[in-house]
């Protein structure tokens, strides 16, 4: 369904950093759960996207299938993963390892359980660079230095001593951006990074990585459920519902023209300029289940516009203009 | 609204099976449980009927025909040092066996609990005075402190039990604290002193229901070792008296039979062995049962 | 049933006059344990005096990051946590002079963040909802209908969901309970603490709406705690901003978003992200996190974060100021002609 656009797309650029077609996520069980439900998605170095949904959307499940970190035995990853031209899915053993914290890093929603609690932040930092680089313990505890003052938390050569329970929420998430950045990956993935910290601690850690995505030229992905938040960071947003991007397109075009009834549901619902008293558009219901997701459209249930023949058959992803596109019959 | 229009409103109801059933249907599904369970059900039913099931009499002895192996005629599983018949007098034991294993537990469980509930529900100086004194207890050794309880009291049935259930009071509190601690802090006991409710109501509705189950489950995990404690306090002479049959007692009795008729003289430890790994396996199968995935 | 109590409880509580809701001076710091032997001199100052009122009927937003006393706020208006010192009056009754803390729970009434964590699992919804009722006195047949009615009042057939445990509702249906406990005892104030904050957006946008309808039937009073600042504005009458265990800001919705006094309101809306791409937030308006409340900066308790900071702030502490806006007051020495900080007469009031 979507050829046209993958093959305008190819030829449009040589090779992205990151090329998705058609990728669907099973868990395995007695009740399958379709995580992900044929995404396609290209980005390219230096480019920002932000995939937007509400929880059990698939987004953070798109990020750990990025990263090969899901269960092996339990999940099955259909389509086809290519990141910097490396078949993401057929990697294994020494060449993943790589893949995981060398070429593709990742930081998350809460660093207290990402970042080793018995370990101090340097040596975290500089057994990253030991091992995916091969360089000496001083050379990484080095490197790990250079990163700390980079990310600016406030002075490094005691920080590089700190143990994670002994820094504040805002300079922990600093702290992990270092030790993902440190071995210069050419994707970073983004779970969430914000969501945990104080608004005025949040503004400053959009700020430094986008600050550090520009200077180190990486592509990123970076995962939200905050409107707002995809606005200061990305120059893409894809909005994701039950496994797919229902909606994709410039941040730009997404905010000021939203197509697909649940991209408008979720503006309207961020109560930016919501005046007070008045009724909110909330969109009705709650998100299908994933392990019985319906035949047509799965946000069909929930729409205002819905029409009979939108519970047919899944809506394709229709064009409209070079990065857009919506899987609805009415936009 | 009228009663017989709100009879009808409830019987319309649509009621979600409870915990306990839902606990049930999983632990039913659950094969090494039921074997478990399947297994310490048909020892308690054959202590039970141990006289109708028992082929002969347990205390009958006789010379001629000490120490027979087993398969002998008459006498399955062979004759003990007196000429007893170990068939019978291993179907009689589990009644001491289970009753020395089972009652200090049970015992231990509700006074235990009630400690335990109490100092973490109201906390504070109750809680550090009740929890400190039963530290005391935990200092010693669990064998240790059964052996010198029931020393200091003298053999007998009633002073094994005794002293076993002061032994598993400590740690049953110790769970029954830590487990209601957790439960105080959650929201929904919050909600409930908002609302007014009592200390003892809110124990009583909210606080006991959800902490009865891990104590209960960590309470049958404590049955083997109780049983085995009770089995070596008989061992050394400080339970049951001969000539009464119990596993224990037994093992000591025919030690010196080791060498003539070892098999036989293993039994008892069989009989400790199998029913102390059931009651494991069947806590460890209402653990997994209980685990309420949210 | 439960309408018409509230219906009732609504023009007695009008009848006193001035406000509904008053909170002189309130103040809680927990003390830290250190060393082995009692209690050690550290203690969090975790609300640290502070007063405000609320008028019946309104909806007074208290904003603020973590560790700013919002929760400690709310804790210690249902006398969940024993203030130190500090007067709570509720239409004009004084708490522990001629008014039980269990009077006192029965016109206000809280809703939790977690909603989860609120509902007891072994508890069915209508359970749950007649426990508060039941135990203050209600027959167990007249509870239940009560729970069922409230069900339906906030969208949940009773039918379906009365006989339901938590763990098989979705997070807005058992947000949606808790309020629904909450109003069992026909409350005049609902608190509602981060009560939206971990719901998805689209449910979160439901839960608003069904908010606001049961206020305007109920003639309700909501102390609306958020972190998030466009709720907040779309929720609030009046919003009170808390740093640090005290009152930074208060004032009208309208006022205080667009003429915000205190700098540190200023920070927390021009954290707040843009929404328009070409316009991205470029510097961010403060740096660091929120200081630990154990050891809260002197004076001005904003001052080591704040670009503003004069010799006075570090000394003296600000007391709150009128502005010009009615109700509207902020603590900030930049307000008071003559406080002693070099950018206090620029911002005199002509």
């Amino acid at each position: 369904m979507s050829t046209a656009m993958s093959t305008m797309m190819s030829t449009a650029m040589s090779e992205p950093l990151v090329d998705m077609r058609d990728v669907t996520v099973r868990f395995g069980g007695a009740r399958p759960v379709h995580a992900v439900n044929g995404i396609d998605l290209r980005l390219n170095a230096g480019e920002t996207l932000s995939i937007l949904g509400e929880s059990g959307s698939g987004k953070s499940v798109t990020l750990k299938t990025l990263l090969r970190i899901l269960p092996e035995q339990r999940t099955a990853i259909g389509g086809t993963i290519r990141i910097a031209g490396v078949d993401v899915t057929a990697l294994s053993g020494r060449a993943l390892a790589d893949h995981r914290g060398g070429v593709v890093s990742m930081i998350f929603q809460d660093p207290m359980l990402a970042l080793d609690p018995v370990y101090t932040i340097g040596e975290q930092i500089a057994e990253t660079v030991v091992r995916h680089e091969g360089v000496s313990r001083a050379e990484g505890m080095a490197r790990a230095l250079e990163m700390l003052t980079r990310v600016r938390i406030p002075s490094p050569e005691r920080r590089l001593k700190s143990y994670p329970h002994e820094m504040s929420g805002g300079m922990r998430q600093r702290a992990m951006i270092a030790l993902a950045l440190v071995c210069r990956p050419k994707l970073l993935l983004a779970d969430e990074p914000t969501t945990a910290l104080d608004a005025t601690v949040q503004i400053q850690i959009l700020l430094l990585l986008r600050e550090l995505q520009r200077e180190f030229g990486m592509g990123m992905i970076f995962v939200t459920h905050d409107i707002g938040v995809a606005v200061e960071i990305s120059d893409r947003v894809a909005v994701m519902y039950a496994g797919q991007f229902v909606e994709t397109g410039a941040v730009r075009d997404i905010i000021r023209d939203p197509k697909h009834p649940y991209t408008r549901g979720l503006l309207a619902a961020n109560l930016h300029g919501a005046h007070k008293g008045a009724r909110l558009d909330a969109i009705p219901g709650a998100p299908p289940a994933l392990d019985a997701l319906p035949d047509g459209c799965p946000f069909a249930p929930r729409c205002p516009i819905a029409e009979a023949q939108c519970s047919e058959g899944l809506p394709p992803a229709r064009v409209f203009g070079p990065q857009r596109q919506v899987r609805c019959l009415k936009a | 609204m009228s009663a017989a229009a709100s009879i009808a409103a409830m019987a319309a109801i649509e009621k979600s099976p409870g915990y306990w059933s839902g606990v049930l249907t999983r632990l039913r599904r659950d094969p090494v449980a039921m074997v478990a369970l399947a297994v310490v059900l048909a020892l308690i039913l054959m202590a039970i009927f141990a006289p109708w099931v028992a082929p002969n009499d347990p205390y009958r002895s006789s010379m001629i025909r000490r120490l027979r192996p087993i398969g002998t005629p008459g006498f399955p599983l062979g004759t003990d040092e007196l000429g007893r018949d170990m068939l019978s007098r291993l179907i009689y034991g589990a009644r001491l066996s289970l009753l020395m294993g089972v009652m200090p537990v049970i015992i231990a469980f509700f006074v235990g609990s009630a400690i335990g509930i109490t100092a973490g529900f109201v906390g504070g100086r109750v809680n550090t005075v009740l929890m400190r004194t039963i530290d005391v207890f935990f200092a010693f050794p669990s064998v240790l402190l059964a052996i010198a309880l029931s020393g200091a009291l003298g053999a007998g049935i009633f002073n094994g039990l005794l002293s076993l259930t002061v032994v598993f009071i400590p740690p049953i509190a110790r769970i029954a604290e830590s487990v209601t601690t957790g439960v105080r802090k959650i929201e929904y006991v919050e909600a409930a002193r908002a609302s007014g409710a009592s200390g003892f109501t809110i124990v009583r509705v909210h606080v006991l229901g959800n902490v009865i189950g891990p104590i209960f489950v960590y309470a049958t995990s404590l049955i083997s070792v109780s049983l085995i404690l009770a089995s070596g306090l008989s061992f050394l002479g400080l339970g049951v008296k001969p000539p009464e049959p119990e596993w224990g007692l037994m093992l000591n009795t025919l030690r010196n039979a080791i060498y003539v008729q070892p098999w036989v003289a293993a039994l008892p430890g069989v009989m400790i062995f199998i029913t102390s790994v059931s009651f494991n396996l069947l806590s460890d199968g209402l653990r997994s049962a209980m685990d309420l995935k949210a | 049933m439960s309408a018409a109590q509230g219906m009732s409880a609504a023009p007695g509580g009008s009848l006193a006059a001035g406000p509904l809701l008053s909170v002189h001076g309130l103040t809680k710091h927990f003390p830290i344990r250190s060393g082995l032997l009692g209690r050690g001199s550290v203690v969090v100052r975790a609300v640290d005096g502070i007063s405000f009122d609320v008028t019946e009927g309104e909806t007074l937003g208290i904003v603020g990051e973590s560790g700013c006393g919002k929760s400690t706020t709310a804790r210690l208006l249902v006398d969940l946590i024993t203030p130190d010192s500090g007067e709570i009056r509720l239409a004009n009754r004084r708490l522990g002079a001629d008014m039980t803390v269990r009077d006192l729970r029965r016109d206000v009434q809280m809703v939790f963040q977690d909603s989860y964590a609120s509902l007891n699992p072994r508890l069915t919804m209508e359970d749950a909802i007649a426990f508060g009722p039941m135990i203050n006195g209600m027959a167990e047949r007249q509870a239940t209908n009560l729970a069922h009615d409230l069900l339906s009042r906030v969208g949940l057939e009773p039918r379906r969901f009365a006989g339901r445990y938590p763990h098989e509702l979705s997070g807005g249906q058992r947000q949606r309970v808790n309020i629904a406990r909450a109003l069992a005892f026909s409350p005049k104030v609902v608190i509602l603490d981060e009560a939206v904050s971990a719901l998805d957006k689209s449910v979160e946008a439901q839960v608003l709406n069904l908010l606001s309808d049961l206020k305007s039937e109920l003639g309700l009073t909501y102390i609306f705690i958020s972190h998030d600042l466009n709720v907040v504005r779309y929720m609030s009458d009046r919003v009170m901003v808390m740093y640090l265990g005290e009152v930074a800001e208060i004032g009208p919705v309208d006022s205080l978003y667009s003429n915000p006094a205190h700098p540190y309101t200023r920070a927390l809306l021009a954290a707040m992200p843009s929404m328009d791409p070409d316009r991205r937030t470029e510097e961010a308006p403060l740096s660091g996190d929120p200081p630990n409340p154990i050891n809260p900066p002197s004076g001005c308790r904003f001052h080591t974060r704040c670009a503003h900071a004069a010799p006075v702030c570090s000394s003296a502490i600000p007391n709150l100021s009128r502005l010009r806006a009615e109700r509207h007051l902020a603590g900030c020495h930049m307000l008071v002609p003559g406080s002693g900080h070099p950018e206090a007469a620029a911002e005199a009031r002509p």
